[in-house]
């Protein structure tokens, strides 16, 4: 018998009674989302600017250049000075990328970004982090994110929720474990 | 920390208990993130609607579990997932290596996951010329230290920055006597860094499996996960069979509760939902049962698979903050430690490694009744005439004893009577180790029966 026979077999003798799916219907707190998603970025060590429009995301991205930071970007209308390597392992010395972000939830603080043009690596392996979201787009609860969000087949997506961040010695929180190491998300 | 011949909980956690410092400053580290999650959770006012949806979305997977399970498949193939299934834990650990040995894999860096050290994958690899680099902080302090976790959250709780300092400047090449986190964590990234880039392969435990879309979930707040699964060409998930969720919504209200009652944070940074392999890439994902079929067959035993491993539980047990996550004899500590592990427990001696108290049945996400389980746990344990130690003995003896009122009033007031007229030193070794770090009452002048009857009746 293969491993899986076994185990569905074995799965027939459960002892718990067949219990219904619960129907999900929490109350989602809609005043003032874009308040309530900058206090809990805060929260995750984030820095919310309601920029308005991309005007300042490039401008950001300029001075960046200008100190000679190697900047990456994956949003649209925005210009950097790197693009995509064949090799995901090439985007080691990235020290910003500017990616979209597809939702912000307000009660976390998490923004849903879909997989990236180029590579799955690239939020994750840069030193610094700039997200773009859409004003329009901030949802209250984890409920409505999912029910937004797109994450198709064979795809990937990731709940962003500030930089990368360990307490793991003495409880000491401090930021910048493995991932970026600041996140910065502009509202447009 | 200390190690000892015997695997007893008690004389564990007596070693553990010789650094009366160290065991106040474990138990105030724990509380503080016991702390922190009081205030996450009450700060939502649907905490316990959410309490009560995990618990009834827990059940009604677990209870549809062949079903979810053959949907999870079906729908992962056609994302592109090759999926596994292993009955056991060598067959998991054949499973991986398989993987990694067609793909002549050399170095893998893992994330945590505690379904791999309960099936003691990193030795079998190791064995095998594969070289594991565990990438989570704590996990790869521990790994450098030569140790388990003594937590399922916070692996290196039990150590102090000094003794990171020291153990990093041994193995990483750091300054000697440096105790900064700040600047032990910097290293360890750019140690890290340098594993990520070279990995062949990455594993990652698994903290949901969406069914309806033939996806994992996982969740981790430094971006290990992330970095290890998007480098290298192949990624393997191995996850435990009771991780399922029927669909995105059920997702939802867990994430909404992990991190909030692990560590008080609203989520974790990073919780990633993959649905396939990167591109020129493959991606595993190992269904393991290890017993958990067999659990599901006890309808009381079966409440534990509820669990979504925040280690809630443990931050909120007094016998876990004062006896540290070495002395339970299982590789899960704590009260969901001894709800899940209490069977393979040769000492059988952790069912006994808590009071009662069900302070962990209060914090538990999914509900999952702990106090209950622990005290069947004993039950079952004394049916098969396992009880530890003395307790074999005595045990019978004080049954009949509380069974009978003549003798049990006649035995307590032997009990005041002697409290009142012998010296303490003469009755203290009656006392056994309960005794060892408490005194003896001051006896009441009557039983408790008089008393009523006389004032109440």
């Amino acid at each position: 018998m293969s491993s899986k026979s076994f185990i569905l077999k074995a799965l027939e003798q459960t002892a718990i009674a067949p219990q219904p799916m619960p129907e999900i219907n929490v109350a989602p707190r809609v005043d003032d989302l874009i308040g309530q998603f900058e206090t809990n970025l805060n929260t995750v060590a984030g820095v919310l600017h309601r920029a308005g429009s991309l005007d300042l995301v490039q401008e950001k991205v300029n001075t960046l250049v200008a100190e000679g930071k190697q900047v990456i970007s994956l949003v649209d209308g925005i210009n950097a000075n790197r693009e995509t390597p064949e090799d995901q392992h090439d985007l080691k010395d990235i020290d910003f990328a500017v990616i979209p972000g597809e939702l912000a939830v307000a009660e976390n603080g998490a923004i849903w970004v879909k997989q990236p043009e180029g590579h799955r690596v690239t939020p994750f392996i840069c030193e610094n982090l700039l997200l773009v979201v859409e004003a329009d787009n901030v949802v209250a609860n984890m409920h409505q994110a999912v029910k937004k969000l797109t994450l198709d087949s064979g795809k990937f997506g990731a709940f962003i929720a500030g930089p990368s961040k360990t307490a793991d010695i003495e409880q000491a929180l401090v930021v910048g474990a493995h991932g970026a190491c600041s996140l910065n998300v502009y509202l447009v | 920390m200390s190690h000892t011949a015997s695997k007893i909980h008690a004389d564990k956690a007596a070693i553990f208990c010789k650094d009366e410092d160290r065991v106040n400053w474990h138990s105030k580290a724990l509380w503080l993130l016991r702390e922190k999650r009081d205030r996450a959770a009450s700060s939502l006012p649907e905490w316990e609607q959410l309490r009560q949806l995990g618990s009834e979305i827990k059940l009604h997977t677990l209870t549809n579990l062949a079903k979810y399970l053959e949907m999870f498949e079906q729908n992962c193939q056609a994302n592109g997932i090759q999926v596994h299934w292993a009955k056991d834990a060598a067959e998991h650990n054949e499973i991986v290596h398989g993987i990694l040995s067609h793909h002549q894999v050399k170095k893998l860096v893992k994330s945590k996951s505690m379904l791999t050290e309960e099936c003691h994958m990193n030795p079998y690899l190791e064995e095998r010329g594969i070289e594991v680099i565990d990438t989570d902080l704590g996990e790869r302090i521990i790994q450098l230290a030569g140790q388990p976790p003594s937590h399922i959250v916070v692996p290196a709780i039990h150590l102090k920055k000094e003794e990171v300092g020291e153990l990093f400047h041994e193995k990483i090449g750091t300054e000697a006597g440096a105790s900064d986190p700040t600047y032990l964590t910097r290293a360890a990234r750019a140690h890290l860094r340098e594993q990520f880039l070279s990995a062949d392969a990455a594993m990652t435990g698994v903290n949901m499996a969406i069914a309806e879309k033939g996806a994992v979930v996982v969740c981790t707040n430094e971006g290990n996960a992330d970095m290890g699964a998007n480098l290298p060409k192949v990624q393997i998930h191995s996850m435990g069979m009771d991780k399922m969720v029927p669909n995105l919504d059920s997702a939802a209200v867990l994430l909404r509760m992990l991190a909030r009652n692990a560590t008080g944070q609203p989520v974790t940074t990073y919780s990633s939902f993959y649905r396939g392999p990167k591109a020129g890439g493959e991606m595993h994902v190992v269904i393991v049962d290890n017993g958990r079929s067999n659990m599901l067959k006890d309808k009381i035993l079966a409440e534990s698979l509820k669990c979504i491993r925040c280690g809630g539980c443990m931050n909120t047990c007094p016998v876990y903050r004062r006896s540290g996550g070495h002395s339970y004899n299982y590789t899960i500590p704590g009260p969901i430690g001894i709800a899940v592990g209490a069977q393979k427990d040769d000492t059988n001696s952790i069912a006994w490694a808590c009071t009662l108290c069900g302070s962990c049945t209060q914090v538990c996400p999914t509900k999952v009744p702990l106090d209950k389980i622990i005290h069947h746990h004993r039950r079952l344990k004394a049916e098969a005439g396992n009880l530890p130690y003395g307790k074999r003995s005595y045990m019978p003896v004080v049954g009949k004893v509380m069974g009978s009122a003549p003798m049990l009033n006649t035995s307590m007031a032997m009990a005041r009577t002697a409290l009142r007229i012998l010296p303490g030193s003469l009755l203290k070794p009656f006392a056994g180790a309960w005794g060892k770090y408490r005194e003896l009452p001051v006896a009441p002048k009557s039983s408790f029966e008089a008393w009523y009857k006389k004032n109440r009746s």
